[in-house]
């Protein structure tokens, strides 16, 4: 028995190039005389910040790597900041998809970067003219740990004082392994206004997911005995009940289903699919009293009608919720889709 | 950096920082929103309902939801007596036995006796814990959990699937947002304030870096309350998230107080090979076992009673000492690795059962080691998982310093949570008692704070008694010096570019450490230290550490690390988003903790609960039944532990 798990994972080193759209704010102007902390004048506020731009330096900075297909990418992106790039930004707590801190866009797709494994997303790169060709750096050595370093002229950790979107420029080339490296392209999670390379502001969905008064509004009701005593101080819940909504309350507010919507990232007003899926947490929790309440919520939030029922917010939501079939349950349940 | 003005909404940070706030918690994981939620309740219900509420400030270095508390897996210990008859005598004894006696036993009685009304309140803040069939809390059994003291194991741990953390994290923080909490997240504590007068020492405040533009704030509070978990990151293999770097017994330490008991931590006999990620015991609990290399179940002849479920650190060591006899096996991932782990065996249990009863365990081992629990062999090794020690607090969670044989209150200073030490762990702590503790001591934190300010409010020189009086003549905090010091890291000196130098040759990186590599291509920086420093005390203090190891990991501290992070600015003088301004900042804290950690290490020489010293491998009750006092001086004093009514016995498992 012993040694079964052996030999059949041995995953050998590759090559990978890390491409990441990369964002540095300009600084803010201090203005005298008014608080740091003060909203700005909020008429002046759109009813939508999020789609909000912030001004800054915008660039492509690629890092080429050996590590292992098994590596997860936020392992990659972590060597990069202790071995060759401190400066790249990027949210990042647990390491392993309980969080919810890493949404970013991978290859186009909303994903968190502790999950997704260099193996399963990186891609052979379309070619493309002869000036962008990925160069092949100098050292390699087997480890995630020893990524390669990539200083590009106008685009080096401390100054990105390139051009808009201009592609890190070519280094040399190795000549080493044969054809080009595979890619990973990494960008901040859409839908959301970036802040600083791979960190978006998702305020704006936390923001939305309190509006929908994301807290249990218990019955009240304590199990009695015959004599009218209190018998048992939890509230009861059988199994049955619990499965209604225990998956819904996995949700860790990743914002991977916002990112994901055509509609929400879209820029449309809609209160999104996570704050609909907090909703529906508790409209599901036989514990709550106050679904009535919830679904006229969700009748007046914005624009559920604009919920197209695409459908994409539930393909890579990390804790396995249908979302989009969830929403579409609340849109019949809440009487029709026209609040 | 001092641009100031966020030109976007933020709805999350306080829209309006006061120039004064009643209490400012620091953290927001079970702890820190137990406090905030304890303090609210008891002035609600102690006050008439349009009394003024009292300004409240959480300030967390991440988004609250983020923060560690929602990685727990198993459970919360409590003597419901939902399945398996229980008495929280029981509890109380079984807590004490797994601290190896180094528990005050008053603070474990309040643990153990108020475990159940802390579960059912979780409960009914939202928590949505797994079920028995007829609908109460139900419970799972975990190792050191036993009835009838210490007789039989006993069902104990209340459990909601293997998510209990995010659980109890996400209905904590909903209820805070029914209570209309103001959080400044992604804000970073950089200094904690005290002053000093003839009353003694008082809290005064923080100092805290919006991280979203760089900008320094002086938070000024009459309370300061810190919760902010513990310190995994001291070794590189760890259960911890990245940013559990112990900032707040470091902030302690640095406001010149002392931490307690800091050299026991605790190692988890399974995390996921190198990842260091956690297998909940519950894998055990539920049928699980481990084997080494023969295939032998081995924890029968370490503890023939509770084999694989003994208490963790008497697992941990059964596993380093396999691997020591050359009965390890490498991780499949690496087949030519090191040979430091062994096989968790959850084949025999039930397929079905398995997805359901560890959904989160399967996960993450088909996640992160692509294998099949139900037909591959799991490799596991001890990971970093718990700091018993912490900030001394008395049972109301109030902070104090040891000196002169008696306990000196800092007035308006609490702590709670994993950085705090009531010291119901002692020398290692019982699985599921940590939650309990940060809900339980914390909501104590948060009550004993709304009474402070209630009686202040209603003291007869407050006439009219609406508002809550300002402490008095507490000195507004000097931001200045602090926003100089850091305005430097923020610029290298002219002679470094920062990028793409070969600063290991001057020795910083290589030399001093012994067996740092010489990394490529950036000039040192702080994510490379702090993996050094994990590496560093992995080395030589993990699991069991002796004279010589202790001595190694000192030196290497005192000199190459301290060089090095003295040394150490970022390579972007943008404020904005400066997560790596953040992160030597986390350096400068975890390597002062680290110093303090191996002192204590030192100091104690005995072998006791999770510290196994090879070269004093027994308990001394003589010298070292007592709790280490130890402060940035490197001084070590001895309080003496709170013996009630369980005198110190063998601990056998
Ligand atoms: C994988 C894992 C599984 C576990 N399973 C269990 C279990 O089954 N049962 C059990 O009882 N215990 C378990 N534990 C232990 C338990 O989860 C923790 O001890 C507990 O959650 C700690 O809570 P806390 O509130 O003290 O800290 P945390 O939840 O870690 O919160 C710390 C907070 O402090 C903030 N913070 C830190 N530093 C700063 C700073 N400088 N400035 C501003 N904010 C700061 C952070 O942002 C965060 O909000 C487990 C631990 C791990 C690692
Ligand atoms: S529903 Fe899923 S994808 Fe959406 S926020 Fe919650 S966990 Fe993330
Ligand atoms: S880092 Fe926590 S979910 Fe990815």
């Amino acid at each position: 028995m012993v040694g079964d798990g052996a030999e059949q994972h041995a995953d050998s080193p590759m090559r990978v190039v890390i491409r990441i759209s990369r964002f540095l704010p300009k600084p803010e102007r201090p203005r005298r005389h008014s608080n740091p902390f003060a909203k700005d004048d909020a008429k002046q506020e759109p009813a939508f910040p999020r789609r909000k731009r912030q001004r800054g330096k915008q660039w492509v900075q690629d890092y080429p790597m050996r590590v292992h297909p098994q590596d997860t990418i936020l392992n990659c992106l972590l060597s990069i900041k202790r071995d060759s790039d401190p400066t790249l930004a990027f949210r990042y707590s647990c390491g392993h998809g309980m969080c919810g801190s890493d949404a970013v866009s991978i290859n186009g797709t909303p994903t968190l970067l502790c999950t997704a494994t260099v193996g399963e997303w990186a891609k052979t790169p379309v070619p493309l003219s002869s000036g962008n060709e990925f160069r092949h750096t100098g050292v390699t050595t087997g480890s995630v740990d020893a990524s390669i370093p990539v200083t590009t002229s106008d685009a080096g950790p401390a100054s990105p004082a390139g051009a808009d979107e201009s592609l890190a420029a070519p280094g040399n080339d190795d000549g080493g392994d044969a054809g080009p490296d595979r890619i990973i392209e990494l960008a901040p999670l859409p839908g959301f206004p970036v802040q600083r390379d791979l960190i978006a502001d998702i305020d704006p969905m936390l923001e939305q997911i309190k509006r929908m008064k994301p807290y249990l509004q218990a019955k009240g009701l304590l199990a009695t005995k015959a004599d009218g005593a209190v018998d048992v101080f939890e509230y009861l819940q059988r199994p049955e009940q619990l499965h209604r909504y225990e998956l819904l309350s996995n949700c860790i507010a990743c914002g991977v289903c916002e990112g994901s919507c055509p509609v929400y990232a879209g820029g449309e007003a809609f209160i999104g699919p996570a704050a609909l899926i907090m909703s529906s947490r508790f409209i599901n929790d036989s514990r709550d009293g106050a679904t009535d309440q919830r679904l006229d919520d969700i009748r007046q939030a914005d624009g559920i009608a604009a919920c197209q029922s695409v459908r994409a917010c539930s393909r890579h939501c990390p804790k396995g919720i249908d979302v989009g079939e969830e929403m579409w349950r609340l849109v019949e349940r809440s009487g029709g889709a026209q609040g | 950096m001092l641009s100031a003005c966020c030109a976007r909404i933020d709805v999350m940070s306080p829209s309006q920082l006061e120039d004064y706030y009643d209490a400012v918690i620091v953290g927001a994981g079970a702890a820190g929103l137990s406090a905030t939620l304890g303090l609210l309740r008891r002035w609600r219900n102690s006050s008439p309902e349009d009394a003024a509420v009292p300004k409240i400030l959480v300030i967390s270095k991440l988004q609250a939801l983020r923060s560690h508390t929602g990685s727990a897996e198993g459970g919360i210990a409590a003597s419901l007596g939902n399945i398996d008859k229980d008495d929280w005598h029981w509890h109380y004894y079984d807590t004490i036995k797994g601290g190896d006696w180094l528990v005050d036993q008053d603070a474990a009685h309040l643990l153990a006796e108020l475990a159940p009304q802390t579960v059912i309140r979780l409960e009914h803040d939202g928590v949505a814990f797994s079920r028995t069939p007829d609908g109460h809390i139900a419970q799972r059994r975990f190792g050191g959990h036993t009835a009838d003291f210490g007789k039989a194991p006993v069902k104990r741990a209340a459990f909601a699937a293997d998510r209990i953390g995010h659980q109890i994290l996400h209905s904590l923080w909903q209820q805070c947002v029914a209570y209309d909490v103001t959080f400044a997240e992604e804000w970073y504590v950089s200094d904690l304030i005290l002053s000093e007068s003839d009353a003694g020492k008082r809290a005064n405040g923080v100092l805290a870096i919006d991280t979203h533009t760089g900008t320094v704030h002086a938070v000024n509070a009459s309370n300061v309350v810190i919760a902010t978990g513990g310190a995994g990151r001291l070794f590189s293999t760890t259960s911890n998230s990245w940013d559990l770097t112990g900032d707040g017994l470091s902030l302690a330490l640095d406001a010149g107080l002392q931490i307690e008991d800091a050299e026991f931590i605790q190692f988890h006999p399974t995390g996921l090979a190198h990842t260091g990620i956690l297998l909940s015991e519950a894998a055990r609990a539920e049928g699980g076992v481990l084997r080494n290399a023969d295939g032998e179940a081995f924890m029968q002849r370490y503890a023939p009673e509770h084999t694989d479920l003994a208490a963790r650190d008497v697992v941990s060591r059964a596993i380093r000492s396999e691997v020591k006899s050359g009965r390890g096996v490498a991780d499949p991932k690496e087949p030519d690795g090191p040979r430091d782990c062994v096989w968790l065996d959850m084949r025999s249990i039930d397929p079905d059962h398995l997805e359901t009863a560890l959904p989160q365990v399967c996960e993450i081992i088909r996640g992160y080691a692509n294998l099949d629990p139900s037909r591959d062999l799991i490799p596991v090794k001890p990971t970093a998982h718990y700091t018993m020690g912490g900030i001394p607090v008395n049972t109301d969670g109030q902070v104090y310093s040891w000196s002169d044989g008696e306990r000196h209150l800092i007035h308006g200073l609490y702590a709670a949570g994993e950085c705090s030490c009531v010291s119901v762990h002692g020398a290692n702590r019982l699985g599921g008692n940590s939650l309990l503790d940060a809900c339980l001591f914390g909501t104590r934190a948060g009550e004993s704070i709304a009474r402070d300010l209630l009686a202040r409010k209603d003291d007869t020189r407050n006439p009219d008694g609406q508002d809550i009086p300002r402490t008095p003549d507490a000195p507004a905090i000097d931001v200045e010096r602090r926003k100089a010091k850091i305005e430097q890291l923020l610029h290298r000196p002219a002679d470094d570019d920062g990028a793409a130098g070969p600063a290991s040759q001057d020795g910083g990186l290589g030399s001093a450490v012994g067996g740092a590599e010489v990394r490529q291509g950036v000039s040192d920086n702080a994510y490379a230290l702090m993996s050094d420093l994990g590496r560093l005390l992995e080395r030589h203090i993990a699991v069991v550490c002796d004279r010589q190891g202790i001595a190694e990991a000192k030196a290497a501290l005192d000199h190459g690390f301290t060089r090095r992070a003295a040394a150490l600015r970022t390579h972007s003088d943008a404020a904005a988003y400066n997560q790596e301004l953040t992160a030597i900042l986390e350096a400068h804290r975890l390597l002062a903790l680290a110093k303090a950690v191996v002192n204590a290490m030192s100091a104690r020489e005995e072998s006791r609960g999770s510290l196994k010293r090879l070269d004093f491998p027994e308990r001394d009750d003589e010298r070292f039944l007592a709790h280490s006092m130890t402060d940035t001086t490197g001084r070590i004093s001895w309080q003496p532990v709170h013996i009630v009514d369980v005198p110190p016995r063998q601990r056998e498992y």
